[in-house]
């Protein structure tokens, strides 16, 4: 499987993280987005038209959506990841699937802007962040009164690897994470999980890790 | 309530929200403090500010029984002295490297926290128990105007309209900001508990409106 890929895109970490936490290879093809607008170069339309990355190449198949790379990774390597054991573990996975959209264009439209000087207007992405943020933390409080610490189900599912990133990367656009104590208690909970990997601007959990041993001074 | 003199209890989060090894950012008044919670469940409140460089160390970590900055890993006990200093490892830090801490008592749970040394117990929950935290963008006039009750002394306040066994316990975070604590009758069930989540919401929908109203007006 070959990730075309930008290092500081949420929606590319998205895809590199699944493939981490299910154990999936990923050949990792850097793309120039920044600067370079090597997004929008001939050669990058030909793959997808939009113009947008991340894009999954296996094989003949090519996926431009980061939410169908999640499933396939998977469906491939680790099956439990799509989750569905009932009728509303199923429904939860798409509602908050689709809801990551909005997590993408307002928080993730803020800190494009606030990046990257992309003009737009910030106040009302935060706006709408802020909005996105409440209904995520009332669903993951609703969640955890049902006995569940992630959003479809007591275990992880690609719809929290779909919702974390633009989340985490909030304060990234000048939206405040302080009010979420629920979201605090499930970013923990995804950073603790074996495979967990970062991206500049998500750091894995320090006090899961032994101190460092540290030379003294003079030795 | 306890209101923004030194000395008073102010209920900072709920004990639910703050695990073993884990910190999060709370307010006091108008300071910002890191709220953690150490490997021996005891919790600590810091000032939010690493006296190295000025990060907030409520975006530190914590191992065993000190809080480490995120920046360059300085520790700090819950007393507030410096323990290490990771790039002088030889070096016993000077007692005047320190954070400022303050008073912490916990029960039913509920963190309570004060800047001074308060007289005695902060409130009872008196049979309710907290159910979720949630900040709303108004001042606590607007949130007693939507619930058609004002709050009593100690900052509670049961809205007239909500499902029985709700009660809201307010805090003022200045900046026209309040930190409402949800609680419920201890022996609320499941939807009953989801019912309250979802009645504070709205409350918070009808308090921001009145606050942008009045701030329209």
């Amino acid at each position: 499987m070959k990730l075309y890929d930008y290092i500081l895109s949420p929606s590319c970490y998205k895809v590199r993280l699944m493939a981490a936490l299910a154990g999936a290879a990923l050949e990792l093809k850097p793309v120039d987005f920044h600067p370079g607008n090597e997004h929008r170069s001939p050669a990058m339309l030909a793959l997808n038209p939009a113009g947008t990355i991340p894009i999954l190449e296996d094989g003949d198949l090519l996926l431009t959506e980061s939410s169908a790379m999640l499933a396939y990774i998977a469906a491939k390597a680790a099956p439990g990841w799509l989750g569905g054991d009932s009728a509303e573990e199923t429904a939860r996975i798409q509602q908050w699937l689709a809801f990551s959209a909005r997590l993408t264009s307002s928080l993730g439209g803020a800190r494009l802007t606030q990046m990257l000087l992309v003009p737009c207007d910030i106040a009302a992405l935060q706006k709408s962040g802020i909005a996105a943020l409440r209904e995520l933390e009332a669903g993951l409080v609703e969640q955890s009164l049902r006995g569940c610490r992630f959003l479809a189900a007591d275990r992880p599912t690609i719809a929290d690897i779909a919702c974390f990133p633009y989340v985490a990367l909030a304060p990234d656009g000048n939206v405040s994470l302080d009010p979420y104590p629920t979201i605090r208690l499930w970013s923990r909970a995804l950073r603790a999980l074996p495979g967990f990997i970062e991206m500049p601007g998500i750091h894995r959990l320090h006090e899961l890790k032994p101190e460092p041993e540290v030379q003294a001074e003079e030795a | 309530m306890q209101s923004d003199t030194a000395g008073s209890w102010v209920p900072v989060a709920l004990s639910s929200d703050l695990p073993a090894l884990a910190v999060m950012p709370a307010r006091i008044a108008s300071e910002t403090v890191a709220l953690w919670r150490s490997a021996s469940g005891r919790a600590t409140a810091s000032a939010d500010r690493c006296p190295h460089r000025g990060m907030r160390l409520s975006h530190g970590f914590v191992r065993g029984e000190a809080l480490s900055c995120i920046y360059h890993g300085w520790s700090y006990a819950q007393g507030g002295q410096c323990l290490k200093i990771p790039a002088h490892p030889g070096l016993t830090p000077p007692e005047t490297i320190r954070v400022v801490t303050y008073a912490v008592a916990e029960q039913d749970g509920v963190v309570w926290a004060a800047a001074g040394a308060p007289a005695g117990e902060p409130p009872r929950l008196n049979g309710f128990a907290p159910l979720r935290s949630v900040t709303v963008d108004a001042a606590i006039g607007f949130i007693e105007a939507a619930a058609g009750v004002g709050m009593n002394a100690d900052g509670f306040l049961s809205p007239a309209d909500a499902p029985s066994g709700l009660c809201l316990l307010l805090s003022d975070q200045g900046a026209g900001q309040t930190l409402v604590h949800v609680l419920i009758g201890q022996d609320a069930g499941p939807s009953a508990r989801i019912a309250a989540s979802r009645a504070v919401e709205a409350l918070r929908r009808r308090a921001e409106a009145l606050s942008t109203e009045g701030a329209g007006a």
